[in-house]
Order: structure tokens, then C-alpha cells, then sequence
């Protein structure tokens, strides 16, 4: 078991001797049963870190937020900055290292083994509960999952296997590879589900019925973005949806306002949000480390997870090539190699 | 109008509502929104609270205002003032039915939009008390409504377990009501004390206090230059959950869609905005007044809470809690303005 208080204690000690501004990690929240992403800078406030399988989100987000608030800052604060980091989210850290997003040494990273359990997906258990809010969910050791309803006193033990995220089901690397220290046991695989299983499973359908599903998830998508604001990797200054950096001058014509590049409309339709989520999974091939955030935030629960893990599979299958697993080599779509297979030259 | 309805004929309620269009929560992707609904057998009113608001109904996600086109040379706009069948919507929480009032004052008191009122017309909410809280994150009687509020709905249904209490509210209620014809029981006595109860007990929970709501826009007012926003919203991602599942926000954008540049032809669309987004306040200058994630929280909460007030004289906010819930990173309205208020 992975012991809170020596995450806290870590934490503590980076702040107290300056090493790191902010120690990026977990806390309970007033909101929800599930932890919530917290930025202590005070030796103090370590206490209030925590460490559980309601802590889902992919900090390394606040890494990238960090890096565009320098660039902007008149004063700019270039410290390290602290993370608690599962092996999914210690990824991510690497892919953003491969793309000289930052310096190694602009991170700490804690690293927290999940320890062959891995996170509790929001949707799956939303599915147990018929829509119902969990009050508490702790965790039972690796066979269950504890669950309290909210207005019902009773406790339900939920086998795990039931409602960890799939990408934790399929995990092969609990144990975060990039780290400065790692807490827990180094149990690396859990062998739930194989990898890529879920995918796999979408690719034994028809074209027409995989269509169908889409259709179907892209008539639902309300596009409030959260997917993109969520994703590490989605750190464009102006992303192809929006157009925020179209100048209007006093010599701009009705024209050339009318006809501005959109490459995506307004409208919640079909074929907008069609353009809008094949775009994203595209811009993240060789890229997404399968963190889910997209997915678990997704007011609707598009299963996001699955366009995303299709191009990761793609990628590991023709060019054996894993997102974030190795800083020292060069990303997937940087790169060129003499055995890369190039059947679909013509 | 006052009637029993017993819980096994509920469905054929829904069934002589047959030249209506007819919507109830539905349990589809592990998430409880309104789908249409073919037959009576089809509804199910075990829901907690739809994921989307019913302000869907009036005020859609994309209204086209009308098409247009170039014929030989000259334009030409098609009107599409929408004209839908008259729709009947089940199972409708009493935060929504609240949010209606208020959404019908923005489409109303400066300028009287007709795709609004097109579809507001033809609507009939059926509401349906909440016995029990959804979810720890309610907070309408904080916020002057209730579990079994009236407000803004047509008829309010209760559950008595083996069947309900149904309340014509409106006209237009009354009317549905009367469709139902023998659907219908007369009330009997104990009904009525049975009905208070089951309300008493569901405003009997404790729900999240908001304190005095009246002292909340000078403590906004106040606060308006603090730090506490940015520290609040230090976690935001600026995505569009909180406003987009909110039953009041109604803020919108109009864009022309052109699907032919040859010929011309295309539509002028309203869409959902949201005060979230960084193109929300983009002044086309390249200046935006709003251009971090504190000044937009700090905007959100600021409509609801003191620009309507002072507008409208009433809070833009039902304690649906949608925002809370959803929310990715925990941000809590109910924790912010306990913050702002100190």
C-alpha cells in the first residue's frame, strides 16, 4: 500500500528546502466523492494531499497551463514545479519532454505506483448506480471497491475489476518509468484485460455498425471542448475550432471577415462534430498516452478513449512505438526509420 | 386540478397524448438525459436529474433564423420560424421548472424573440417532485425553490409510492391533464396529508446553505478585484460544462454557415456560447477583457448571482447543482461564493 503520509512528507520537504514552487497533487473536495487537483506552495497545506483510487485526473495538464502562464508572466517564476504522477500521467510528463514542451529539470515528479488496482472510471460506476451519487468510494484491497450511495446509509463492496477504468484494466506500466522518487509497490501489470483489448473489440464490428456507433456519439457531443481543455497534449495556443487570433483591422473588408478560415463550425451537428473529434484524434496519433481524461470528463460519455487507443495501437503495431515510454527517443511523427514499413507509397 | 394516477397508468396517460411529441428521461450511456418517447410503456420516472436541462426544448443547442441564397445574382432569405408539434415533457425536476421563469424573462422583456416563444408555446412541463436529494450537490431551497416547487412547471406529480399526486398548475397542464381523462382517480381523503408529508420529509434534508442570499451581490461587488478568483478557478480548464448544462445560461452566438459559396447559399445560426471560452470576450481588435480563467468564473457567478438580481430582481441560479457534479476538477459554485461572502 502506497502510505499517504510519506507522499506528504515528500511533498513537504520539496517546498521547505525550495526546490519545487508548487507541488502539483490530490485533495478532497467539497464537489464530489472523487479527489480534486490541488497546488500547494505552503509547507502546511502537504497534509491536506491524498492518495486513492478517486484520483483520476492527469495533473500533468497544470504542467502545460504552468509553462503558458511563464511565457506570458512580465516576471516570470521558471522554478520546478512538483507532480503526483500514476504511471499513465508520468507519460504524458515524457511525451511533453520529447516535444521540448519543458526541461526535465523544470519537473519533480512523485511518482505513485497504482499497484495492480489503478483508478475508478465515473461512468462505470454511474452505470451501476443507475445515475446515482456515490457519497464515498474508498478502497477494499484489490478485490473490491467500497461504494456508499448518497441517501442511503449501506456500504456496497463493487469487485474492482467492475469499475477501475478500462486503461487501468489494461495497464502494462503502473509504475511511473520518468520519476524522481516512486511510492508503492512496483507492481507493473495487473493483466485484467490485454492491451488494446477495448479497441479490438470496436475493430471486430462492420464499417457500417462501427458508422452507426459514431454517428450516434457525434449527434450527442455538445462540444463544450472539455475533452480538449482537459488533454495534456491538446496545447495548441489557438486550436482549429476556435478563432481567436483572426485581427480585425480597421482595413479589413466584410469579405475577408465573411470568408475567415473555419475549419469547424459553430453547430452541435454531425458533421461538425465529426471534424472536430477526428481532428483531435489525429493531432494526438503517437501522442495520447491513454491517460482517459477526455473520456471520464465527457458530460455525455462519449467513449472517447476508443478513437484515441486506435491510433495508439496503430502506432505500436506498425512502428512498435509507445507514447512517453522512452524521453530519449525521437516521437513517432519526428521521425524516420529505414525498417518503418512504407507499403502505402505508390 | 387535483387527481390520483396510479402508478401502472401512467403509461396510458402518456398514450392519449398521442398527436403530442412526448419526452422522459432516459437511462442511454450510463447518463440519464430526455429522449423521445413512442409509447407509454417506454417511461421510466426512476431518474435522479437529466444530465441536459429542459431550456434544450426552447432554446436549442442550434436554431437556424433563416436560409439564404443567390438566384441569379439576387439574395434571397427563406424564413424558418420553427413550428413544432405540441410537446409534452415527463419527469421534469422542479430546479428546471424554476430555470423556465427566469429563461422566459431574458427571451421576453427587451426584445420578444419568436424561435423562443415558437417553441415555448407548444410546451407542457409535467414535473415531478424529488422525494430524496439526487445528489449532496443540490442546493434549491438555498436558493428559494424547493423539491416539490411548482414554479415554472404545468403540472407537479408527486410519487406516493403506488401512485402519484398530479396537480394541473397551468392551463395548458390542466389540459393535458384532461386528456388523460380515465387515466385518472379522484382524490380521496388522506391523499392530501399523505402529499404534505411525503414534501415535508423531502425539504427535511440538509442541503448545502448558501446563507443570506440577499447580502451575496455586495459581496460580490466587492470582491470584484480580488485575488480569490483567480485562486478559484486555478483548476479550471475553461471548458463549457457548467453553462452548457445549466438550466438558465442562455448566452448564444449567431454565425452565417455557408454551405455553397458559389451559389451562396447557407444558414444564419444561433448557437449555445459560453462566457468560458476565450472567443466568448474576443474583441476583434485582438483584445480580450476577459482573457484569464478567474475573470470568467468571476463572470459566471457574477451573472447569476448580482447582474441578474439587479436586472430582474431574482437569482439566475436553481441549485440544480449540475455544475458542481459535472465539473471536472471539482469547481463549486456553493464553495465559491461561501468564499467570496466572508
Amino acid at each position: 500500500m502506497v502510505n499517504v503520509e510519506e507522499i506528504r512528507d515528500y511533498a513537504a520537504n520539496l517546498l521547505k528546502k525550495g526546490e519545487v514552487k508548487s507541488v502539483l497533487g490530490f485533495r478532497r473536495g467539497s464537489a464530489s466523492a472523487f479527489a480534486e487537483p490541488c497546488t500547494i506552495t505552503d509547507v502546511g497545506e502537504a497534509t491536506s494531499l491524498v492518495w486513492d483510487p478517486t484520483c483520476l485526473n492527469n495533473l500533468t495538464l497544470y504542467l502545460v497551463k504552468d509553462r503558458k502562464q511563464q511565457a506570458a508572466a512580465k516576471n516570470p517564476d521558471n522554478r520546478p514545479v512538483g507532480i503526483v504522477a500514476k504511471g499513465c500521467d508520468s507519460r504524458a510528463i515524457g511525451v511533453l519532454l520529447q516535444e521540448n514542451y519543458f526541461k526535465r529539470e523544470d519537473v519533480v515528479v512523485i511518482g505513485v505506483s497504482c499497484e495492480g488496482t489503478g483508478v475508478v472510471d465515473p461512468r462505470k460506476l454511474s452505470a451501476k448506480l443507475k445515475g446515482r451519487t456515490a457519497s464515498r468510494v474508498t478502497f477494499g484491497g484489490a478485490d473490491g471497491i467500497n461504494v456508499s450511495v448518497y441517501g442511503d446509509e449501506t456500504e456496497t463492496v463493487i469487485p474492482a475489476r467492475e469499475i477501475l477504468a478500462d486503461r487501468c484494466l489494461e495497464c502494462r506500466a503502473a509504475v511511473p518509468a520518468l520519476n524522481d522518487v516512486v511510492f508503492g509497490e512496483a507492481v507493473g501489470a495487473r493483466e485484467f484485460d490485454e492491451p488494446f483489448h477495448a479497441a479490438k473489440e470496436a475493430e471486430s464490428l462492420s464499417a457500417d455498425e462501427r458508422w452507426a456507433t459514431w454517428e450516434h456519439h457525434f449527434d450527442r457531443c455538445l462540444r463544450c471542448f472539455a475533452c480538449r481543455a482537459v488533454c495534456p497534449m491538446c496545447y495548441c495556443p489557438e486550436c482549429v475550432v476556435d478563432s481567436t487570433t483572426f485581427v480585425v483591422t480597421l482595413g479589413t473588408s466584410a469579405e475577408e471577415k465573411a470568408n475567415r478560415i473555419r475549419w469547424c463550425e459553430r453547430s452541435a451537428n454531425t458533421s461538425e462534430s465529426a471534424v472536430y473529434h477526428l481532428t483531435r484524434t489525429i493531432h494526438l496519433a503517437g501522442r495520447c498516452i491513454d491517460c482517459g481524461e477526455c473520456e471520464r470528463v465527457c458530460p455525455v460519455n462519449i467513449p472517447l478513449r476508443l478513437l484515441n487507443t486506435k491510433l495508439e495501437k496503430e502506432a505500436f503495431e506498425m512502428f512498435e512505438y509507445q507514447a512517453g515510454h522512452d524521453i530519449e527517443q525521437a516521437s513517432l511523427l519526428s521521425s524516420f526509420r529505414d525498417e518503418d514499413p512504407n507499403s502505402f507509397i505508390r | 386540478m387535483e387527481k390520483i394516477l396510479n402508478q401502472e397508468k401512467l403509461r396510458e396517460w402518456v398514450d392519449m397524448l398521442d398527436d403530442c411529441e412526448v419526452y422522459a428521461p432516459a437511462f442511454a450511456d450510463s447518463v440519464w438525459n430526455f429522449a423521445r418517447i413512442e409509447a407509454g410503456t417506454d417511461i421510466d420516472l426512476s431518474h435522479t436529474n437529466t444530465i441536459g436541462s429542459v431550456k434544450e426544448f426552447v432554446f436549442p443547442q442550434r436554431e437556424v433564423f433563416f436560409r439564404f441564397e443567390k438566384k441569379d445574382g439576387v439574395p434571397v432569405l427563406t424564413p424558418t420560424l420553427p413550428d413544432p408539434k405540441p410537446t409534452v415533457v415527463f419527469g421534469v425536476r422542479p430546479c428546471d421548472g424554476r430555470g423556465m421563469p427566469r429563461n422566459d424573462t431574458v427571451f421576453n422583456k427587451e426584445f420578444v424573440d419568436p424561435y423562443y416563444w415558437a417553441r415555448r408555446d407548444k410546451l407542457t412541463l409535467i414535473g415531478l417532485a424529488c422525494n430524496l436529494p439526487h445528489s449532496p450537490n443540490c442546493f434549491c431551497q438555498s436558493v428559494g425553490g424547493s423539491p416539490h416547487s411548482e414554479d415554472g412547471l404545468d403540472v407537479l406529480m408527486t410519487d406516493l409510492g403506488d401512485r402519484f399526486h398530479v396537480k394541473g398548475i397551468t392551463v395548458k397542464g390542466v389540459e393535458a391533464m384532461e386528456r388523460g381523462r380515465d387515466a385518472f382517480d379522484a382524490v380521496r381523503d388522506g391523499d392530501q396529508a399523505e402529499v404534505e408529508k411525503v414534501h415535508d420529509t423531502s425539504r427535511s434534508f440538509p442541503q448545502r446553505p448558501l446563507g443570506n442570499l440577499d447580502a451575496i451581490p455586495e459581496a460580490i461587488r466587492e470582491n470584484f478585484d480580488s485575488p480569490l478568483w483567480a485562486d478559484m478557478a486555478q483548476h479550471c480548464i475553461g471548458c463549457g460544462i457548467c453553462t452548457f448544462l445549466c438550466p438558465t445560461c442562455h448566452c448564444f452566438d449567431i454565425n452565417d454557415e455557408v454551405i455553397s459559396p458559389t451559389t451562396g447559399e447557407g444558414e444564419r445560426v444561433r448557437t449555445w456560447d459560453n462566457c468560458q471560452f476565450p472567443d466568448f470576450t474576443m474583441h476583434t481588435s485582438g483584445h480580450n477583457p476577459r482573457a484569464d480563467l478567474g475573470s470568467r468564473l468571476r463572470q459566471r457567478v457574477s451573472h447569476k448571482f448580482l447582474y441578474f438580481v439587479e436586472n430582474h430582481k431574482t437569482q439566475q441560479c436553481t441549485g440544480c447543482g449540475r455544475c458542481i457534479t459535472e465539473c471536472p476538477v471539482g469547481i463549486d459554485i456553493v464553495a465559491v461564493l461561501e468564499r467570496v461572502s466572508q
